[in-house]
């Protein structure tokens, strides 16, 4: 358990200590005495009393006979998990006040508690500069989901217990309406937000394109108000921020490029002049807004194809996908309608989002043979016929490891093993600045209510929160209420850049190694400088 | 396009000519065989029509003219610096298509290049039956051999990026062209003097002492062994894989063993046996490829396998146009490489050694004192001959990707094979 270690500094006042101490009924107390030297005695006891120890012995360092001292009520006899228990909720507590992620415990049986929170508090601080890739939207990131915190209870797994909860739609979304009419939000952004938190809303280039085409309605629809000096900053503070901070406090995590595409609308509402008109101003963001969905992520996609298409064989390819990217399964099209190049493709796919449905489609109707397999299928084909691997990504570090949808390092990594080439297609504006070693310190929970259903009769993926879950037949529909159970679901995954052949960007197919490069060249303005 | 029979008409004949005697080329099999001119003079008006039999190029008069050891690259820049002299554009599109095209054209006979094995020629080793054309063109093919076009189209790409990079100021077309042309002249003289640069920071990591393993023939590597033997003055070993099928390993151990370097030359199968006692491995390149990979003679991929598993460092000497925006995935993704690698001769030489240069069976070795006609003869009876249903495949190159490199020795410093894309995105940003 937890035990506290006192210094006594007068020899002689340790064993009246220990009376006192046993005078309060204190039977658990177990008491070491041990000798270092002259001056000190160490004994060891347990917490709570430590601290009331303290604070008593202090004040009556000199006088013998303990009269005036306070005596602490009795306490009750606690279990020693029970003791911990209340521990890890005072220290909860005092956390929250200090705005830190708190963790609250309710009940027993909760062993590794303690351990969580030690982790937690580690964890903190990797994890406030590792979400932060839009500056300062960690702390918003942190206090809003505090909110939830008090519906959760013990099912949160510790490793992962510094990632913000998913969010609820239904509950969640009532509340927030109210709460977006009174913050002057436009109708448009919990409409968004909607789309994101339910998952109807998949991928980085998705979500990214989105998000620039709402905040261009919010632009257009925007007057400064009269008494502002300067609209720049408002702009920033009433229009975009509270937007941005809505979708990923309430709704759902933002994704890195919509992070760097955030940073860029920022800079350009910054760098605009002082003294310019709002409609002028208002022209110049919608050029830029547009400018930079066309560059960024049409005519790159159009770039990357380019570059891709050049390493598919004509006849004999046979190429694994994973899950559905835009920009792989733009390239596969080109390559086989504009192209006109013969290859297979093998569609990998993972529940729950089984997003490798969507791939199969576009891909046969367009006339290429598919061949559709889940993830646990994956080392039967790799050794056999697989020739290429072409994989999408979320982001790009800046050390060359690829963060993308879960499953993905697993593909890479059999791919790697039996010596066949693997590419990533990534956008140049996907490229973020932070170093990320493993998939624990930067990722997503998703809901673990949807690695309990292995029900696959889903639609589409509008079914996918609002139905009522089919409850017969799932082995796991009480998983709840099992006391040792708890079930994780992750969005993301990290494949180190080892890992990774060569990854094709706008620019041309780069080794991993240049991803910083690349960060330096083409996103000068998110270049490491320091800690943001 | 080349055909051994001379049936055609005169007429298609100078047709053919015409096409391989375009100017450009012309132009780069004078520099490819002339001992060492200097970039600055101009070349001498060319012919205006491809000549025939009263005018020949200076290089076929004799069968087989010096080949300068001016590296493919180098004399490729100096026939673009020609073509900038002579170009008659106003603009400098107009300029950059000129040098497009100039540098395509090369390309493209590049690819070509390579010697007729010797065994195919049916005895027309002398000029008597041979029309000058078809002489030239074998000219044109042994100038061209064991040079790849990768380093060719590399240097070109390269030399166009820089030469048109700076000319955005001036407004003025002719003071524009001045400056492009010096720009090149300089690139030229740095591509020229890369391999002194290579040979002195490259020196420094050949130990007293060591043993050097080498394959292929590579004139930087050969340089960089060289300076330090004879200007560091360090005592070394050198070991060399025989380079088949074109005996480049056995030929550059003459070089060394002339200066004093002590050789031992072994099959290109040996590599695996010697590599315990050998201290460091360095080869040349074709091309240096994005990832940090090269591309070199087949057989440079082994030895980069054997060496990382061996422990023996890897080391590669490039000089910097020669890297290449090319990535390739694994060794099947390699681009179309032709010419060098026609077709094989199997030879048992091991008998046919044993047997002496007398095609006689009684075993008396003979010294091997014979003309070359006869020895020529005998060899052929140890040739191996295979029916035509078997496939016969001959690579020139192959890919050995960055994990396996040590570290490149080029003009720029010591590179680490991740640094090359680095400087590939800078240089043609």
């Amino acid at each position: 358990g937890s035990n506290a270690i006192i210094f006594c500094r007068s020899r002689s006042s340790a064993p009246l200590f220990l009376a006192r101490l046993k005078n309060h009924g204190q039977t658990k107390l177990s008491a070491k005495i041990e000798h270092k030297n002259q001056h000190n005695n160490i004994i060891t006891m347990g917490a709570e009393e430590a601290a009331a120890a303290a604070a008593a012995e202090a004040s009556k360092k000199e006088k013998k006979k303990p009269t005036n001292i306070v005596i602490p009520p009795k306490k009750p006899k606690l279990s020693k998990a029970e003791r911990r228990a209340l521990q890890e909720a005072q220290r909860a507590a005092k956390a929250e006040g200090g705005g830190s992620k708190p963790k609250p415990k309710k009940g027993g049986g909760d062993n590794n508690g303690a351990a969580s929170n030690n982790k937690a508090s580690g964890a903190d601080d990797k994890r406030s500069t590792a979400e932060g890739a839009a500056d300062g939207e960690g702390q918003e990131n942190i206090s809003g989901s505090s909110a939830t915190d008090n519906k959760k209870d013990d099912k949160t797994v510790s490793l992962f217990s510094h990632l913000p909860q998913p969010k609820h739609p239904t509950d969640q979304h009532l509340s927030s309406i109210s709460s977006t009419i009174d913050n002057n939000l436009h109708p448009a952004v919990p409409t968004l937000g909607h789309l994101y938190q339910t998952h109807s809303l998949l991928g980085g280039n998705a979500r990214c394109r989105a998000m620039l085409q709402t905040f261009a309605l919010l632009l257009q629809s925007y007057t400064p108000p009269p008494d502002t000096r300067d609209f720049r900053v408002d702009v920033d503070h009433s229009l975009l921020k509270p937007a941005f901070q809505y979708w990923t406090t309430q709704c759902r995590p933002h994704s890195v490029s919509m992070g760097n595409a955030f940073s860029f609308l920022k800079l350009a509402v910054a760098n605009l002049e002082r003294d310019l008109e709002w409609n002028e101003a208002r022209e110049i963001l919608l050029e830029s807004l547009e400018a930079y969905v066309t560059e960024r992520i049409q005519y790159a996609g159009k770039a990357i194809s380019r570059h891709a298409g050049s390493k598919i064989q004509d006849k004999g390819d046979v190429i694994l996908v994973f899950g559905r990217s835009e920009v792989i399964n733009r390239l596969l099209l080109d390559a086989a309608l504009t192209d006109g190049k013969t290859f297979r493709v093998i569609v990998v796919d993972s529940r729950p989002l089984l997003e490798g449905r969507d791939t199969l489609e576009i891909l046969s109707r367009a006339g290429i043979p598919c061949t559709y397999v889940l993830l646990n299928a994956l080392s039967y084909l790799m050794m056999r016929e697989v020739t290429k691997v072409f994989l999408g990504a979320s982001a790009l570090m800046s050390n060359g490891s690829v963060l993308s949808r879960v499953g993905t390092a697993c593909v890479a990594l059999l791919a790697n093993s039996n010596h066949i080439p693997v590419l990533v297609g990534c956008e140049t504006y996907k490229i973020c600045n932070r170093v990320q070693l493993e998939s624990i310190t930067g990722n997503e929970l998703g809901d673990a209510e949807e690695v309990a259903f292995t029900d696959c009769a889903r639609v589409g993926p509008s079914n996918r929160w609002g139905e009522e879950k089919k409850k017969d037949g799932s082995v796991l529909s009480d998983w709840k209420s099992q006391p040792n159970l708890k079930l994780l679901n992750l969005m993301y995954d990290l494949t180190p850049s080892s890992a990774v052949t060569g990854i094709v960007t706008e620019v041309g197919i780069l080794p991993p190694s240049s991803v910083a490069v690349l960060l330096r060249e083409m996103n000068p303005d998110s270049a490491f400088k320091g800690t943001d | 396009m080349l055909t051994m029979t001379s049936e055609t008409s005169h007429e298609e004949q100078l047709q053919l000519q015409k096409e391989q005697q375009h100017p450009v080329i012309a132009d780069l099999c004078l520099h490819l065989s002339s001992k060492s001119s200097s970039i600055s003079a101009p070349s001498p008006p060319l012919p205006p029509h491809p000549p025939s039999a009263d005018k020949p190029p200076p290089s076929s008069s004799t069968k087989k003219s010096k080949r300068s050891s001016i590296p493919l690259p180098v004399a490729a820049i100096r026939v673009l610096l020609n073509v900038i002299r002579r170009s008659k554009a106003e603009t400098m599109m107009g300029l950059q298509a000129d040098l497009r095209e100039a540098s395509d054209v090369m390309v493209n006979f590049a690819k070509l290049g390579g010697p007729i094995p010797a065994v195919l020629i049916n005895d027309n080793n002398n000029t008597t039956n041979n029309t000058q054309q078809q002489q030239q063109q074998q000219q044109q093919r042994y100038l061209l051999a064991g040079r790849s076009h990768i380093a060719l189209s590399s240097g070109c790409e390269l030399f166009l990026k820089y030469v048109t990079r700076a000319s955005l100021e001036t407004p003025d077309f002719t003071s524009c062209k001045s400056q492009v042309l010096e720009r090149g002249e300089r690139f030229a003289e740095f591509s020229l003097a890369a391999r002194d640069r290579i040979s002195s920071v490259g020196g420094p990591f050949v130990r007293e002492g060591s043993v050097v393993l080498t394959h292929g023939r590579s004139r930087v590597v050969e340089s960089l062994l060289l300076r330090a033997a004879l200007v560091e003055k360090k005592r070394f070993r050198v070991m060399v894989l025989e380079g088949r099928p074109d005996a480049a390993g056995a030929k550059s151990a003459r070089t060394y063993e002339k200066n004093g370097i002590p050789t031992t030359v072994v099959l290109d199968s040996a590599m695996g046996y010697v590599m315990e006692r050998v201290d460091m491995v360095i080869v040349g390149a074709e091309g240096v490829v994005e990832n940090g990979g090269v591309v070199n003679k087949v057989g440079t991929f082994s030895l980069g396998v054997m060496a990382k598993e061996l422990g023996v460092p890897f080391y590669v000497a490039a000089e910097s146009y020669k890297f290449t925006r090319l990535y390739p995935l694994n060794n099947s993704d390699l681009p179309e490489m032709g010419g060098i690698g026609e077709s094989l001769q199997f030879l048992d030489t091991l008998n046919w050694s044993a047997s002496g240069s007398r095609k006689n069976d009684d075993g008396d070795e003979k010294k091997e004192e014979s003309t070359p006609t006869s020895s020529l003869q005998d060899v052929k009876d140890y040739v191996v001959n295979l029916p035509s249903t078997v496939e016969v495949q001959n690579p020139p190159c192959d890919f050995t990707p960055a994990k396996y490199i040590t570290l490149l020795f080029t003009d720029l410093g010591v590179l680490t094979p991740s640094a090359v894309s680095d400087e590939l995105i800078r240089l043609y940003q």
